[in-house]
């Protein structure tokens, strides 16, 4: 039976990259050149208009985008899955968890595209690779479970409360400008930095940094609190997408 | 006496009138008994929002009873759907494959089931083709191919016997009702007395959410039939 939902992910998530090929012309090309517009609407913004002349400002931008892109896409995608998919719902006996899975794993495919692109930039910009390469797989590893915990929150609440996704945007937004995505965390007022290291977006972008561009090992203390963070977020997802199943097939049409 | 293998008892369920804070529920299942045995065919009769759709849904462990009881052996219980999870820009394999899956079959068994699919549908090389392309005819016939390879031992069929243009209607419906004198358990949903009598060995009558009789096919009909003018409003 489990083996089951596992194919039915994996071969959705198949079917979802697919058919998203498929709805453009240039198909899979936009998986790059969208997010490359998008690193290069903020580079002009930052670096070339309001003239940012932080060193290594460059590099810090674009990794600071992929890792909160592939975040971000995470948890609107999966956090709509259950709401748009209320019909299937409706119609057969599947654990609805399924469904934001599955948009999770194409934005996860996605990412690895980026990440690749990435890499490919910053080699060829004088940043190459490095020991501390390995602690990438923690890392990655656990803002997957972080990005799927608030996913599978977000995907929990909205069948029931959809007015939420006027919300969700704007949260995300304020969240990106708090996660040290486009300025260091260091401009930050010491008194409130505290406060900004318990976010785990922050955490983990300033490790992925570290590890890219300075050969630096993460802070693993850090890191170690923002796992036991997204672990714990994961099951509270997790558990309320079981809980209110039962009242989704029951929502008014 | 073969073994029961659904019973409901005093089931109700409620559901939310519309996305308001505080709107009232109500009850599309008030109060229904029925049990349902191991190869019978059950039909279901009642006039329009009597609560036959929601009762299937019910049956299949879709919906959970806001009261009552609803206790089901371990069997394989499943709508008749058709196109479940279809997704427009994938090929007509792709998406068998897709809905088999939905429907709960596992990948090796709907891949093993590829060539009736493609044979009974009468796809042809369209079956390679995106459905975005397809007439909603072909459209459904892929969808009916594909629900008719999910063999669940308990079918339950809201209306649709028959899809498709009059030859493929005549088609779809031998393969339907073959798979239903098979031996399968069946909870057939219709307006059509002829059909029921055909079909079923016993009826439930159902009216206002309210299982009202439950016995042999033409003394449910008849009762049904002679209520011409049911109460309306029962609360």
């Amino acid at each position: 039976m489990r083996l089951h939902y596992l194919e039915l992910i994996l071969f959705s998530t198949y079917a979802e990259l697919r058919a998203e090929r498929a709805r453009s012309y240039l198909g899979l090309i936009w998986w790059v050149l969208e997010p490359a517009m998008m690193m290069g609407t903020f580079f002009l913004v930052f670096s070339v208009v309001l003239k940012n002349n932080q060193p290594d400002y460059v590099p810090f931008l674009l990794v600071g985008l992929a890792l909160w892109q592939w975040f971000k896409s995470c948890v609107s995608h999966g956090g709509y899955a259950i709401w748009t998919q209320l019909n299937l719902v409706r119609q057969v006996k599947l654990p609805a968890q399924v469904f934001p899975t599955v948009q999770i794993l194409a934005d996860t495919v996605k990412f690895i595209f980026i990440l690749v692109l990435l890499l490919a930039i910053l080699w060829s910009s004088g940043y190459p690779p490095n020991v501390t390469y390995v602690a990438l797989v923690p890392v990655l590893l656990v803002e997957l479970v972080f990005a799927a915990g608030a996913a599978y929150l977000v995907a929990a609440v909205v069948p029931l409360v959809p007015d939420l996704r006027f919300v969700i945007e704007q949260f995300l937004t304020v969240v990106m400008f708090l996660s040290g995505v486009v300025f260091p965390l260091t401009s930050v007022p010491p008194e409130l930095r505290s406060w900004f290291e318990l976010n785990p977006i922050a955490v983990l972008i300033d490790a992925g940094r570290g590890i890219l561009m300075y050969a630096r090992w993460p802070d693993w203390a850090a890191l170690g609190r923002v796992a036991l963070i997204s672990l714990a977020l994961y099951a509270l997802g997790s558990f309320l997408i079981t809980r209110l199943t039962p009242r989704y097939v029951k929502l008014a049409t | 006496m073969a073994e029961t293998i659904v019973s409901m008892e005093n089931v109700g369920v409620a559901f939310n009138a519309q996305l308001r804070v505080g709107s009232p529920r109500y009850w599309a299942l008030e109060d229904v008994s029925l049990t349902l045995a191991r190869g019978e065919r059950l039909g279901v009769v009642g006039r329009n929002g009597a609560g036959k759709s929601t009762l299937l849904r019910t049956i299949a462990g879709i919906i959970a009873p806001d009261r009552g009881r609803v206790t089901r052996a371990p069997v394989s219980c499943q709508l008749l759907s058709l196109a479940v999870g279809f997704m427009p820009h994938l090929s007509g394999r792709d998406n068998a494959i897709l809905s088999g899956l939905m429907l709960g079959l596992r990948y090796r068994e709907i891949v093993r089931r590829l060539p009736a699919i493609l044979e009974f549908s009468e796809l042809g090389d369209f079956f390679e083709q995106p459905i975005s392309s397809y007439s909603t005819g072909m459209t459904s016939r892929l969808g009916f191919s594909v629900a008719l390879q999910v063999e669940p031992e308990v079918l339950l069929i809201d209306e649709v016997l028959a899809v498709g243009d009059a030859e493929f209607q005549e088609k779809s419906g031998a393969a339907l009702r073959e798979r239903i004198h098979g031996g399968t358990t069946v909870v057939f949903v219709s307006h059509g007395d002829e059909q029921i009598r055909q079909i079923c060995d016993r009826a439930v009558w159902i009216e206002h959410g309210r299982s009202v009789m439950h016995g042999k096919v033409d003394e449910v009909l008849r009762a049904y039939h002679a209520d011409a003018a049911p109460v309306a409003g029962k609360s």
